[in-house]
């Protein structure tokens, strides 16, 4: 990247290559298949010992110290005690509905709702905790004394309203839970700070709320102009229309939920980055502040070369977007100030036993 | 990165076969440099001159091998970190415990042996998967299948359509085809579907919408016997466990790619369990004297769609895939004559206003 051409040395940098990756991503992916996707675990902690280890940050690579057996823990314990029962009663809500009692099915499906909304705050909440516990640097881990419960809460009631207000809360939203999460955390003995706010990244927000509705009604016209060019060109209701016209139609078609999701992306990737940018550059650590430099145009290539990477090798270039993402991830990731490093001292938290298997159980991204 | 100035002493070149390492107490994040000695089953980290402890060479912990440089830690110490700023001395590397790369198993087999005896387990753990569902299934007690049936879809079809002379001519086309089942229960619930389904605890339910697409009594049959079939078979229980089987098994794969395989293997066996269901259903109709040709019809007309009713013949197809095989054989089986009709004319008439008076309202009940 433009790494070398700044005068001054960034605090981050990435020095992966993917072809370095290679070798560990296609292993992967060969153990995983041959183990019906347990490997995936151990799989998981190698990719993250590669990225760690090739993040440098001041004058030391970080380290990840998490193992795929916690990753495994983690997952059957969010097993039993998560995805077992919701089956369970996912079986007996059959059961309600086969008996005609819509009613209490959909009241059973809304609590069911509600507990998920609850533990997916406290999943994400115990990631990045656990994140955070098995980074090294310079010999020093983080961590977090809360367990999350607080911040489930926190996620449940503030998700609601967001909801509530028609999504027109929802950057409040996350900028408090952003707040919330990073001001419970640490490393070493230096406290994590945070105090995002919303106001900044609202108007980017009301662009990515009402570009759909501009964009459906732009939509409608181009419609009723193309039905109105269709009955130039002499269709005849009930006659079978031209080939030609079909085709026609079907390119337009194409073309208009390429543009649809096309803009609608690149206004979410629009509002992406202005929230990371404010949320990261209002995070800081002791004497140290952290920013994040992605344009929305990083976010809209990160993303296309994503896709096209999936797409062009069928699937198999699934295997490099966690190294993409990390890679995006760092190379924009800046921090000033300074480090003492003489009074960083061992973190005192309890480091979690097993890994992510809440998060994983529910399958919701980690950043 | 600001590796150690002095690149000859990294070399192992000093008489002392020590290297120069950074080094991490764990405790604070001061980065110091040491030079470390082997001194008989020990280590000793020098810096500036001052010996530290002695570090038992058996308590060190070895870092990854794809961390890029050599690393070790140290058993009972969170964070104690020596990292080799250059390669590590031969003479040290023999005594050091060797970098761990896939995990346990793995680097002690070598990963081509290793991937191949995972592979061999895979595969035989994934055929006990899908062929003990078929034992255990019909050793599962049929009370239990009942229990689980109706904790599963409770009374649906139960309250399926009620005119009494309809009911009867359903009872008399169901004790034709099958006269040994005392407990077969067969139920029409007014749905415009052209669809029969064998519920969880073996109870058959034919839609209306199969019924008025019937053209005769034997087309009824053909389908109810195929339903028999499955009764008989076990299929659903069969079903519901290889499932459970496969959404375990498979649960560990990333994203989509467990539920794709899962569908996959689910589907193959259900054909089968299509296949074997006709092969009875022939049977069946053998044995009670019913043509198998109008059932080999009814399957070409579905294979066909029927016109403006596409949408309702895709509910039928979408779970019992009709092919021109599936018509062949029930052609194929017919004999040369002596059938008779699954049900007088009149009786046919009473079956195909078996929903007469019954909505399809649905409503909301707590």
């Amino acid at each position: 990247m433009t790494d070398e051409t700044r005068a001054e040395p960034r605090a981050f940098r990435f020095r992966g290559t993917w072809q370095d990756y290679a070798p560990i991503a296609f292993t992967n992916l060969l153990l995983t298949i041959v183990t019906l996707g347990i490997y995936s675990f151990w799989g998981r902690a190698r990719t993250r010992r590669y990225l760690w280890s090739r993040t440098i940050f001041i004058d030391d690579r970080l380290e990840w110290t998490g193992t795929g057996l916690e990753l495994f823990v983690g997952y059957i314990l969010a097993f039993l005690f998560f995805v077992l029962p919701f089956g369970i009663i996912n079986l007996v809500l059959q059961g309600v509905l086969m008996r005609g009692h819509q009613g209490a099915a959909a009241l059973l499906v809304g609590v069911l709702y509600l507990i998920a909304l609850f533990l997916i705050g406290v999943a994400r909440f115990r990631a990045l905790r656990y994140r955070l516990s098995r980074t090294l640097w310079h010999g020093i881990r983080g961590g977090s004394d809360r367990q999350g419960v607080a911040y489930g809460w926190s996620w449940f009631w503030r998700s609601l309203v967001a909801t509530l207000t028609a999504y027109l809360m929802m950057p409040w939203s996350m900028a408090r839970l952003w707040n919330e999460r990073w001001n419970t955390m640490s490393f070493g003995s230096l406290h994590f700070r945070s105090d995002a706010r919303w106001q900044p990244v609202f108007g980017r927000f009301m662009l990515f709320y009402l570009a759909p509705v501009v964009l459906f009604f732009a939509i409608l016209a181009m419609i009723a102009i193309g039905i109105g060019a269709g009955m130039m060109a002499g269709i005849k209701p009930g006659a079978p229309p031209p080939a030609g016209a079909i085709v026609t139609f079907a390119l337009l078609g194409i073309a208009f939920y390429l543009v649809f999701f096309g803009v609608l992306g690149v206004i979410a990737a629009a509002f992406f980055s202005a929230f990371f940018r404010e949320a990261v550059g209002a995070t800081s650590l002791g004497d140290l502040e952290f920013g994040f430099e992605a344009r929305t145009m990083d976010w809209v290539k990160l993303f296309v070369g994503n896709y096209a990477l999936v797409i062009f090798t069928f699937g198999v270039g699934y295997i490099f977007v966690p190294y993409r993402n990390w890679a995006f991830f760092i190379r924009h990731l800046a921090a000033y100030g300074s480090v003492a490093i003489d009074t960083l001292t061992q973190s005192q938290t309890r480091a979690p036993g097993q890994g992510e298997g809440l998060l994983d159980a529910f399958d919701v991204g980690a950043f | 990165m600001s590796a150690p100035s002095e690149g000859g002493a990294a070399t192992g070149a000093a008489p002392d076969d020590g290297a120069t390492v950074w080094h991490y107490d764990g405790v604070s994040a001061l980065r110091r440099r040491a030079r470390l000695l082997v001194e008989g089953d020990a280590l000793v980290l020098v810096e500036d001159g001052v010996a530290g402890a002695r570090v038992p060479i058996a308590d060190l912990v070895p870092g990854h091998a794809d961390a890029g440089a050599a690393s070790f830690g140290l058993k009972g110490r969170p964070g104690w970190r020596i990292d080799f700023a250059g390669p590590v001395p031969p003479a040290l590397r023999a005594r050091l415990p060797g970098a761990v790369r896939y995990g346990g198993w793995v680097d002690r087999l070598g990963l081509w042996r290793a991937a191949t005896a995972f592979a061999a387990v895979a595969a035989v753990v994934v055929v006990i998967v899908l062929r003990t569902p078929a034992m255990v299934a019909r050793l599962v007690p049929a009370s239990v299948e009942r229990q689980l049936g109706e904790t599963m879809v409770g009374d649906f079809g139960r309250r399926g359509c009620t005119d009494a002379a309809g009911r009867a001519a359903l009872a008399t086309l169901a004790h034709r085809i099958d006269p040994d089942a005392p407990r077969l229960e067969v139920d029409v619930v007014k749905l415009p579907m052209v669809n029969a389904v064998t519920l969880p605890g073996g109870r058959i339910v034919v839609f209306d919408g199969l019924i008025q697409a019937a053209r005769s009594p034997d087309e009824v049959a053909g389908v109810v016997a195929h339903e028999i079939g499955h009764v008989r078979h076990r299929d659903v229980m069969e079903g519901l466990l290889r499932q459970f089987g496969l959404s375990v098994l498979l649960g560990g794969m990333e994203g989509h790619v467990g539920g794709y395989t899962n569908t996959i293997l689910a589907t193959a066996y259900s054909h089968d369990a299509e296949a074997k269901a006709d092969g009875y259903a022939i049977q069946l109709l053998r044995d009670a004297k019913v043509s198998p040709l109008p059932t080999a019809t009814f399957f070409d007309r579905l294979g066909r769609g029927g016109p403006g009713k596409a949408e309702r013949m895709l509910a039928y197809l979408a779970t019992h895939p009709v092919s021109a095989d599936r018509a062949r054989r029930f052609r194929q089986s017919a004999l040369a004559g002596g059938y008779a009709p699954a049900l007088a004319p009149a009786q046919w008439q009473a079956l195909r206003g078996i929903c007469r008076g019954d909505t399809d309202r649905i409503d909301w009940r707590f």
